[in-house]
């Protein structure tokens, strides 16, 4: 573990992502606590990208679970491995039953999950959750005993605990609130749009190709779009393909007037791309205005 | 804690009075988040202290900004109490009066309570201006006077010329006089402003009551409906979803007597007689759903909008839940809206709530008129299997009740709720006819908050 938020930071700089100080903060002492971080915000400010980081930072294997709606715990933790127990009993019909029994419940023939496999590894894991707000209520339950103990309980075999203590990320998109007894259990990370100094800085790191003066208009005119009524605002991934769709169309500013038919990298709804468009032609004039 | 850490450290009397606050004001401060914290600042002295406490204590980005407001009121005014915070207001009030002879509004005359017009100032505003921009005698005449958070939040803004202010630069954007980038820095100007008078008016109640019960009112749980800020129609509107999966989750209060119904002795014999008369399984009757149809039935005169909003939302959310949803708004008449409502971010409500203004004769209500012509016209198809759910004031505008309309409706329906969003004592003042109506419902709910909106959702639906 790092020794102050700040040493956290330049890791995850030197992984390529760059954190505020205040989420920085707030992800050392989780980390200090170990305790589940719980990272909501909206889509594409780097929710994901900053577990993913950070497992790269504190050199941990990444396990994933990417939530969606009716997800499960046979999907989710364990199953078991019904063939391979029929198998088992087709191979065994002379032997003793009582024994056959014991054995068909054993780790033998269950399948790992990724939660139940970031509790049994023995190397230390980073648990990504990705999008819980995605699962179902039961679901959410389920995971407390997870998230408050680092163990699972499966009915034939008992209580397992972490091996090694996993560090927990969770990911929401506020789809849905989540109980308070969920909340309770983490630390609080709320990412939003970044400045526009640290988008610029975003951008220059993970575009270095783009020239600078590109990055910096292309930066301040995602600003000034995200204050549009958008049904969906652009992300930070959308900022930087779009730096990179301008500069391969060789573009060295950018300018109002020649953005038609790059637009759709930036915004996926055609209401909002028409909305953009005819305010295009305004701040055009202005910068006309201006001189 | 406390001692233990660096001299700059808040000390345990501070911590506990922090926590205290927070949790008065419905934010969940567990004692192992209190040992966490504790353990935090003692660990990290590098750390501030408010960075630390933060990040342990709030869960919703929504509750950060009660956490500043308690923060700046109890640990940047650098006093130890409030009652010392209170002291000190009262000084700088007596110094101000003596000193000051501006008015607020800038003339020069007038309230004698200092202050600066808006108006003078341009698009948009220094941020260092905005803080003083309220003298605070004016503000603890204002919180003294007894109105509410809102009312003196707008007076106050009412005397820097506020409105003023922003109708002349919405008129100067329409002409486009104003550039979009001033535009968006008067925006931005108009959120801080109105964040940091809002801020300040929570300090001087919050120091004059000498009780958090201010901030506590600000919480988006208990606030009035119709004052939320956008994030918080959010807040609640995700609460809404939440409380209705949550019903959908919950079959044992949705169904009639118990979970599996009646047993049904004709079905269980005819069974049996399959089996030579052995009975292996009870047949029970079919479950009847509690509320199998809705009917319901808005206000959407000026002052019930906002409630309107969050109404259609609920219905929207548990609509898989009953066999037939009718929706009608009305003012004076009545119009059916059934087809129209069912958008998920409301926006062809919202329209028809705001084009039927326009649409209707007088634009007052008219409850009499109403029931009349549902009783006449709109409900004659039911199947009394109906629960009819009105959402309205109850304001007549001194016309009459017609209640036997009322009375009518109220037979031809298995339940008729009324949620209305005046307070309780309102409801018998001057023209409002909810006495009247009163005695025609099966209940009527207070429907002014959040929380109302959460006890509406578990006893009807």
């Amino acid at each position: 573990m790092q020794a102050s938020p700040l040493d956290l930071a330049q890791v995850l700089k030197e992984e390529g992502y760059l954190i505020d100080e205040e989420s920085a903060t707030t992800l050392f002492l989780s980390l200090a606590l170990e305790k589940p971080c719980l990272i909501e915000g909206p889509a594409g400010v780097g929710k994901t990208q900053l577990a993913l980081a950070l497992a790269r930072a504190e050199k941990r294997k990444l396990i994933r679970l990417q939530c969606y709606e009716g997800l499960d715990l046979n999907k989710a933790l364990y199953d078991w491995n019904y063939a391979k127990q029929l198998l088992r009993l087709q191979l065994a019909k002379t032997e003793d039953w009582n024994e056959i029994k014991a054995d068909l419940f054993s780790i033998e023939f269950l399948l790992t999950r990724p939660l139940l496999e970031s509790i049994l590894s023995p190397e230390p894991v980073l648990l990504l959750i990705d999008e819980l707000d995605k699962s179902d209520e039961e679901f959410e339950s389920f995971l407390l005993e997870l998230l408050a103990e680092r163990q699972v309980t499966i009915p034939e075999l008992g209580t397992i605990v972490a091996k090694t203590s996993p560090i927990v990320i969770l990911t929401s998109n506020n789809i849905r609130d989540f109980s308070d007894a969920l909340r309770r259990r983490c630390i609080h990370i709320y990412l939003t749009y970044p400045t526009l100094e640290r988008e610029i800085s975003i951008v220059r790191s993970q575009a270095p190709e783009v020239a600078h003066r590109l990055t910096k208009d292309v930066c301040e005119f995602v600003a000034k779009v995200r204050k549009l009524p958008l049904q969906k605002l652009p992300s930070v991934s959308e900022t930087i393909d779009f730096a990179r769709a301008l500069n391969t169309l060789q573009r060295e500013t950018l300018n109002y007037g020649d953005l038609m038919g790059t637009l759709s990298i930036l915004l996926k709804y055609p209401k909002d791309i028409a909305k953009l468009e005819e305010r295009l032609k305004k701040w055009e004039m202005e910068a006309l205005q201006r001189g | 804690m406390g001692d233990g850490g660096t001299s700059a450290r808040m000390n345990g009397w501070k911590f506990i009075r922090f926590v205290n606050a927070l949790r008065a004001v419905s934010v969940s401060i567990s004692a192992q988040d209190i040992l966490d914290a504790q353990a935090c600042l003692d660990r990290f002295p590098d750390i501030p202290d408010k960075q630390i406490l933060k990040s342990i204590f709030i869960r919703r980005s929504q509750d950060s900004e009660i956490f500043e407001s308690i923060w700046r009121i109890l640990l940047e005014t650098q006093k130890t109490s409030v009652q010392e915070y209170v002291e000190e207001m009262s000084e700088k009030a007596v110094l101000e009066e003596t000193q000051d002879s501006f008015g607020m509004g800038g003339q020069g005359v007038g309230r004698g309570s200092g202050g600066i017009s808006l108006t003078v100032i341009g698009h948009s505003l220094d941020s260092s201006q905005i803080t003083e921009l309220v003298s605070a005698t004016r503000l603890e005449a204002l919180t003294a006077s007894g109105l509410e958070f809102d009312e003196i939040v707008q007076a106050v803004l009412a005397e820097m010329d506020y409105y003023t202010w922003i109708n002349t630069n919405d008129l100067v954007y329409q002409r486009n006089e104003l550039l979009e980038e001033s535009w968006y820095e008067h925006q931005d100007s108009r959120t801080a402003l109105n964040r940091e008078i809002r801020q300040q008016v929570l300090t001087a109640q919050v120091s004059q009551q000498n009780s958090w019960e201010p901030l506590a009112r600000q919480h988006w749980l208990v606030k009035p409906l119709s004052t939320l800020t956008e994030e918080e129609k959010d807040l609640v509107k995700l609460s809404i979803r939440k409380w209705a999966q949550k019903l959908a989750l919950r079959p044992g209060s949705r169904w009639k007597i118990s979970h599996r119904g009646f047993i049904d002795i004709a079905r269980v014999i005819q069974q049996s007689i399959r089996c030579d008369g052995f009975i292996f399984h009870l047949s029970y009757r079919q479950k009847i759903p509690r509320a199998p149809e809705l009917v319901v039935l808005c206000d959407v005169s000026n002052s019930m909008g906002s409630f309107v909003e969050f109404l259609i939302y609920m219905v929207t959310c548990l609509r898989t839940r009953f066999r037939k949803i009718r929706v009608f708004f009305f003012i004076d008449s009545v119009w059916d809206v059934s087809d129209f409502v069912w958008d998920d971010d409301l926006g062809a409500a919202k329209q028809e709530i705001t084009s039927w203004g326009r649409k209707a004769s007088s634009g007052f209500t008219d409850y009499g008129a109403v029931f009349r012509e549902l009783a006449e016209d709109q409900l004659r198809g039911l199947s009394g299997r109906e629960t009819l759910v009105i959402l309205g004031d109850g304001k007549n505008n001194f016309r009459p009740a017609q209640t036997e309309y009322m009375a009518h409706i109220s037979s031809k329906v298995r339940n008729v709720f009324w949620l209305n969003p005046l307070d309780r004592q309102a409801w018998d003042e001057s023209d409002s006819m909810m006495g009247a109506y009163q005695k025609y419902c099966s209940k009527v709910y207070r429907c002014r908050c959040a929380r109302d909106l959460q006890k509406i959702v578990k006893d009807i639906f």
